[in-house]
C-alpha cells in the first residue's frame, strides 16, 4: 500500500466519522421527516403502506382505494391543472378533514371515502411534518404555482340558467342527464381502480366539498389522475371560459336534493289514505307522504362480505288502508342492470346480475335479528328488476330464520306486488300488501311496524348476501284522523275551562 | 344589571335544553326525545323548587302572569294569550295521537358477561381467562411489538370499516349504524373491561349478546366464524396498544 493511498483512506475515513457524529447529533433530535415518517407508520401505513404505494392491509377492502403517494398525483387541490402539486393548505385540508358545510354529520374526513378528518389527533406541526414525508415518496417540491382564485365565484339564479345548456352539452355524458351519476361511459382512474362519476344530487358525498366555489375548482383543475378533466386547460376541445366554468358550478350546485340526505331519524311515517293505494311510483297519492331517507351499509358482517358498494342511501315513503301497505323506495343507481342486457354488459363490473330491492317484516311479536332474523322468523319481500324493459319482474316472498336457513313462499296467495321503473339513474318501487303480512296482527294499529331495507347493484356485481342494507327502521301508522281531533279538541277545551276558571279567581281575589 | 325572575327562568331551562340537544345537532349523535323530555320534566320541576323558595321570589317569577290576569290595561294580550294556548295544547295533543309516538328502546350497553362461553371447540371460563399475549410485554418486548402490529393488521382488514381509523368509533360506515359502534379511544370503553370482556364480545359478536343488549339490532359480527383465536388476541392487543388505555385487571 503506498503512503498516497493511506492517506486518501484515512481522509475519507474521516469524513465518514465526522458525517457519522452529525447523524448521532441530528438523531437526539428528531429531523421533522423522522417526526413525519412515525407519525405515517402508526397513522397512515395502515391504509396508505409502509412505502407510500397505497397497499396498507385495509387497501384491498376500499373504493376509491387509498391514495399511491409514490406518483406523486392528487385528486383533491386548488393549483391549477398545469401544477402537479397542491397547495400547503390542501395537504392540511386533506389530513386535517373539513367538516364540510353539507357533509355527512359525524365525519370530518373526506366525504364518500375511509379518510378521516385527524384535526383531533394531530396538530398543525404534526401535519406539516406529515406533509413534507408524504411528498417525499412521490418527489414533489413546492407548488410553483397559486391555488385558482375562487372569490370571482358568486352563485346567482342567472349563472344556474346559463350553466344548464353548458351542463347538458359538456358534463352530462358522464354526471347523465338529471346529474345522477348514471353516466353512459365506463371510466377508471389511472391507478386502474373502477371510479363512477358523482351523483351530483347528493351534496353531502362530494370528497372536497359541494358548493359553488368547491365545484368551480373541481371544473377548474380537475381531478388528476381521472376522466374529470380541467375545463380551464386551452389544449381541451372541451374548454370553458371562466365565466362559464362559473355558471356550470352554479348549476352543478343546484342540483343537490337536500331532502333526500338521510339525517338522525329512524322513523317512516305512514300516511293513510281512503280507497285503493297506488301500485305506481308515478301516483300522485304519494306527494302526501314525506321522504324518510337512510344510510346503506354494505354487508360485512358474514360471508360472503361486500367491500365495495355503490348504492349509498334510500329513500323510502309508505301509505296505507285498512287492510294494506305501500312502501316505495326510491334510490340512485348509475346502472340499470338486467342479465343479458348488452348495454349494461358495457358498463358493469363484470357479469350482470339484477337490481334488486328488498323490505323486511318480523313475523311473529318480537324483533328478530336484523340480518335475515334468527330463531324468530322474518318476512322479506323481494323485487328484481329482471326481464328487461316491459317484461315482468320478479318478486318474491321469503320467510328467513336466520340467512341459512331461507324458505320461499309464493306470493300470489299472500296478496303480495311490487312495481319497479328506472329512469335517469334512479330505481322507484313500490312494494304493496297486507298489513298483517307486515307483521301487523289485526287490532295492533297502534304499534309502530320495524321495517329494515336493502339493496343490490347487479352492475357491482352485487348478489346474495352481498348487497347493502339498513339496520330496523320504524313505519308509524298515522291514526285515523278522527281519534286524533277528539282528543285534540278535548285537550285544548281543557286548557280554555282552565283558563276561564282562574280568570274568575283572580276577578275574585282583585 | 339584574336579570328578571321570568327571564332567568326561561334562560336556564333553555339553556339545559340547547346542552340536551346539542350532541344530536353537532355531532349526529342525538340523544333520545323521550330522554330528553324526561330530563326537562326534572329540570323544569327543580328550577321551579328553587325559584319558588320564598314567597318574594315565587312574587316575582309570577307577577308578569298576574299581571296578564288581574290588570285590565292588558286585556287585548291576555284574550290572543288564552286563546292561543288551548290551541297549541291541542295541537300537540294531535300530534301525539296522530302517530304512535316513538318508543326509546333502552340498552344496556356493556352487559354482564356468561361466566362460561364455547368457542374454537372449548370451553372458556371468563372470569379467570387471561390474553396469552399480555405476558409477553414484559418478557420479550419485541415479540409483543410483533403481535400488536398483526394486531394492527387484523383490525384495518376486519374492523375500521365500522370502528374507524382513529379507533374513534367512527369508521366509514358508523353513521349508517344504529346503534352507533363503539369507540376504543378513550376512557369509558375498554379501559373499564377486562381482556376476557372483549373477547367474548369479539368473538360471539352482536347476535351474542344477552337479550337486555339489544342482539337484534347489532351489526357486530360473531368473529368466531372469521377470526382464529390468536387473531383475536392479538387485535384486543393492539386496541389497547393503539389507545394507550390499559386492561381493567381481572375480578376487580
Amino acid at each position: 500500500m503506498s503512503g498516497e493511498t493511506v492517506k486518501k483512506m484515512s481522509k475519507s475515513l474521516l469524513t465518514i466519522l465526522l458525517l457519522l457524529s452529525l447523524a448521532g447529533l441530528a438523531a437526539s433530535q428528531p429531523t421533522p421527516s423522522e417526526k413525519g415518517r412515525e407519525i405515517y407508520v402508526s397513522r397512515c401505513s395502515w391504509c396508505h403502506g409502509r412505502e407510500g404505494r397505497g397497499d396498507g392491509p385495509a387497501a384491498e377492502f376500499l373504493n376509491p382505494p387509498p391514495r399511491d403517494f409514490t406518483l406523486g398525483v392528487y385528486k383533491w387541490k386548488s393549483t391549477p391543472f398545469d401544477e402537479i402539486t397542491p397547495s400547503e393548505d390542501d395537504f392540511v385540508r386533506m389530513i386535517k378533514g373539513v367538516a364540510s358545510h353539507d357533509g355527512i354529520q359525524g365525519w370530518a374526513g373526506m366525504n364518500g371515502t375511509s379518510m378521516p378528518g385527524w384535526n383531533d389527533t394531530l396538530s398543525d406541526g404534526e401535519i406539516k411534518a406529515l406533509t413534507g414525508y408524504i411528498k417525499g415518496f412521490g418527489q414533489l417540491e413546492k407548488a410553483e404555482k397559486p391555488s385558482i382564485d375562487t372569490s370571482v365565484v358568486k352563485p346567482s339564479r342567472e349563472g344556474v340558467e346559463r350553466g344548464r345548456g353548458l351542463y347538458k352539452d359538456r358534463c352530462s355524458e358522464c354526471h347523465g342527464e338529471d346529474g345522477r351519476g348514471n353516466g353512459r361511459k365506463r371510466l377508471k382512474d389511472d391507478w386502474g381502480a373502477r371510479t363512477w362519476p358523482r351523483d351530483l344530487t347528493k351534496g353531502w358525498t362530494f370528497r372536497a366539498g359541494s358548493s359553488a366555489k368547491d365545484i368551480y375548482t373541481r371544473v377548474t383543475v380537475g381531478i388528476p389522475g381521472t376522466q374529470m378533466p380541467s375545463f380551464a386547460d386551452p389544449k381541451s376541445s372541451k374548454r370553458l371560459t371562466d365565466e362559464q366554468r362559473r355558471d356550470v358550478a352554479d348549476y352543478a350546485a343546484s342540483l343537490n336534493e337536500a331532502y333526500r340526505k338521510p339525517g338522525a331519524g329512524d322513523t317512516i311515517r305512514a300516511v293513510r289514505v281512503e280507497g285503493d293505494l297506488p301500485q305506481s311510483p308515478d301516483d300522485a297519492a304519494w306527494s302526501k307522504a314525506a321522504y324518510a331517507n337512510f344510510y346503506l351499509f354494505p354487508q360485512i358482517i358474514a360471508k360472503e362480505r361486500l367491500y365495495k358498494p355503490t348504492l349509498d342511501s334510500v329513500s323510502v315513503k309508505s301509505l296505507y288502508n285498512d287492510s294494506n301497505i305501500a312502501v316505495l323506495m326510491e334510490w340512485d343507481d348509475p346502472t340499470r342492470s338486467v342479465p343479458g342486457d348488452e348495454k349494461a354488459a358495457e358498463l358493469a363490473e363484470g357479469e350482470v346480475f339484477a337490481d334488486a330491492v328488498a323490505v323486511q317484516f318480523p313475523a311473529g311479536k318480537e324483533l328478530p335479528y336484523f340480518g335475515m332474523g334468527d330463531e324468530r322468523p322474518v318476512d322479506i319481500w323481494h323485487w328484481r328488476s329482471e326481464g328487461g324493459e316491459g317484461l315482468p319482474q320478479p318478486i318474491r316472498l321469503i320467510r328467513a330464520k336466520g340467512f341459512k336457513n331461507i324458505s320461499e313462499a309464493d306470493t300470489a296467495p299472500s296478496g303480495i306486488s311490487a312495481k319497479g321503473v328506472y329512469e335517469k339513474g334512479r330505481w322507484r318501487v313500490v312494494f304493496m300488501g297486507p298489513l298483517t303480512g307486515a307483521g301487523k296482527e289485526a287490532g295492533q294499529m297502534d304499534n309502530p311496524i320495524p321495517a329494515a331495507f336493502a339493496a343490490w347493484d347487479g352492475s357491482n356485481g352485487d348478489r346474495g348476501s352481498r348487497h347493502v342494507l339498513t339496520g330496523w327502521k320504524t313505519i308509524t301508522l298515522e291514526r285515523k284522523t278522527k281519534g286524533g281531533y277528539f282528543w285534540a279538541v278535548v285537550i285544548a277545551l281543557f286548557v280554555f275551562a282552565a283558563e276561564l276558571v282562574w280568570l274568575r279567581s283572580a276577578g275574585k281575589s282583585a | 344589571m339584574k336579570i328578571p325572575k321570568p327571564l332567568q327562568f326561561i334562560i336556564v331551562v333553555l339553556v339545559v335544553y340547547g346542552l340536551l340537544k346539542a350532541p344530536g345537532l353537532l355531532l349526529g349523535k342525538p340523544i333520545p326525545q323521550s330522554v330528553i323530555f324526561m330530563y326537562m320534566l326534572f329540570v323544569v320541576i327543580a328550577v321551579l323548587l328553587v325559584m319558588t323558595a320564598t314567597d318574594e321570589s315565587t312574587e316575582e317569577l309570577f307577577a308578569p302572569v298576574r299581571a296578564l290576569v288581574e290588570d285590565p290595561s292588558k286585556r287585548l294580550i291576555r284574550n290572543v294569550v288564552f286563546i292561543i294556548l288551548p290551541l297549541t295544547a291541542g295541537y300537540i295533543a294531535y300530534g301525539f295521537t296522530k302517530t304512535g309516538g316513538g318508543q326509546a328502546g333502552l340498552r344496556s350497553v356493556h352487559p354482564a358477561p356468561p361466566l362460561e362461553m364455547r368457542a374454537y371447540g372449548k370451553a372458556f371460563d371468563l372470569s379467570t381467562l387471561v390474553n396469552p399475549l399480555r405476558r409477553l410485554e414484559k418478557e420479550d418486548p419485541a415479540e409483543f411489538k410483533r403481535n400488536v402490529e398483526e394486531g394492527g393488521a387484523v383490525y384495518f382488514r376486519n374492523c375500521f370499516f365500522c370502528h374507524g381509523d382513529k379507533l374513534d368509533g367512527i369508521g366509514h360506515y358508523a353513521h349508517a349504524l344504529t346503534p352507533p359502534p363503539l369507540p376504543f379511544k378513550g376512557r369509558d370503553t375498554i379501559a373499564q373491561l377486562s381482556e376476557s370482556y372483549l373477547f367474548w364480545r369479539i368473538v360471539k359478536g352482536g347476535v351474542g349478546l344477552p337479550q337486555e343488549a339489544g342482539p337484534a339490532e347489532s351489526s357486530m359480527p360473531a368473529w368466531e366464524e372469521d377470526l382464529r383465536e390468536d387473531e383475536v388476541w392479538k387485535v384486543i392487543t393492539f386496541l389497547y396498544d393503539y389507545t394507550g388505555n390499559r386492561p381493567r385487571p381481572l375480578g376487580r
